[in-house]
């Protein structure tokens, strides 16, 4: 049997739909069962070559861990567990978030707009001011 | 990953876990090795197998995860919650009245 490939099952639990949060926790505490495994293999008198390929046994198939865990909904995400309902719901969030975004980058970013507001008004104050003068040097000049 | 028991044994998985949880916290290499121990290796559970299940019963609150540093690494330490303690025993009382079901139906010879 092959060493297991952590990150193609990361790959394939995402894909199949359940919550990252779920899945990366998954891969990493399958990842260390195996080096507990091979631990347990070497102490046993077992070569490194050998260690590997029992744990990799007794851990079992990847295919095997990806459908036990595509089979358990509570694991999937919310638009994997109600598909029909997310496909309404996401395009109206998204229609919803555009207008608020820049009102939000505006907020977010309040102090740099503060600034380039003040800069505004005063190229615009003295802007003014120069045509003002040349307006009363036309008149009374 | 290997499986080693029949379908029947569904569920199976969930009230051992429960059970040794309800002991000690434990992570997942260690709750194998004591499956196999508490039950002289008659029971013998795919070993990645059982994270599904941990998963799942800490999504449905039996089960509260923890991570904590060891040897250099971060194990994922379980321990049963209050709601977990309500289903070991909702478990617990179901698998006896099997168990008592299936023990009186093989003791009388004329329905088994």
């Amino acid at each position: 049997m092959r060493e297991p490939d952590f990150n193609d099952l990361a790959v394939r639990l995402v894909h199949s739909g359940i919550a990252p949060r779920h899945a990366h926790r998954t891969v990493n505490e399958i990842r260390d069962h195996y080096d507990d495994l091979v631990d347990a293999a070497v102490d046993q008198g077992a070569s490194s070559r050998e260690a590997r390929l029992r744990a990799a046994r007794e851990l079992g198939r990847i295919d095997d861990l990806v459908a036990e865990m595509s089979a358990r909904r509570e694991l999937k995400t919310w638009a994997f567990r109600y598909p029909r309902a997310a496909i309404v719901v996401y395009p109206l969030a998204c229609l919803a978030v555009l207008p608020v975004a820049p009102i939000y980058a505006g907020l977010a970013n309040m102090p740099l707009l503060a600034r380039w507001g003040a800069s505004l008004l005063a190229a615009g104050l003295f802007t003014a001011a120069l045509l003002l003068v040349l307006q009363l040097s036309i008149l009374f000049g | 990953m290997a499986k080693s028991n029949p379908p029947f044994m569904s569920g199976v998985p969930e009230l051992l876990l429960l059970r040794l949880l309800d002991r000690r916290e434990m992570y997942g290499y260690e709750l194998v090795r004591s499956i196999k121990e508490a039950t002289g290796e008659a029971i013998s559970l795919g070993e990645g197998v059982i994270y599904p299940v941990l998963h799942s019963l800490e999504r449905n609150g039996s089960l509260k995860a923890r991570r904590k540093p060891v040897g250099g690494r971060t194990r994922v330490y379980y321990s049963l919650t209050q709601q977990g303690r309500g289903r070991l025993q909702d478990l617990q009382d179901d698998w006896r009245r099997i168990q008592n079901g299936i023990e009186t139906a093989l003791e009388s010879p004329g329905h088994a």
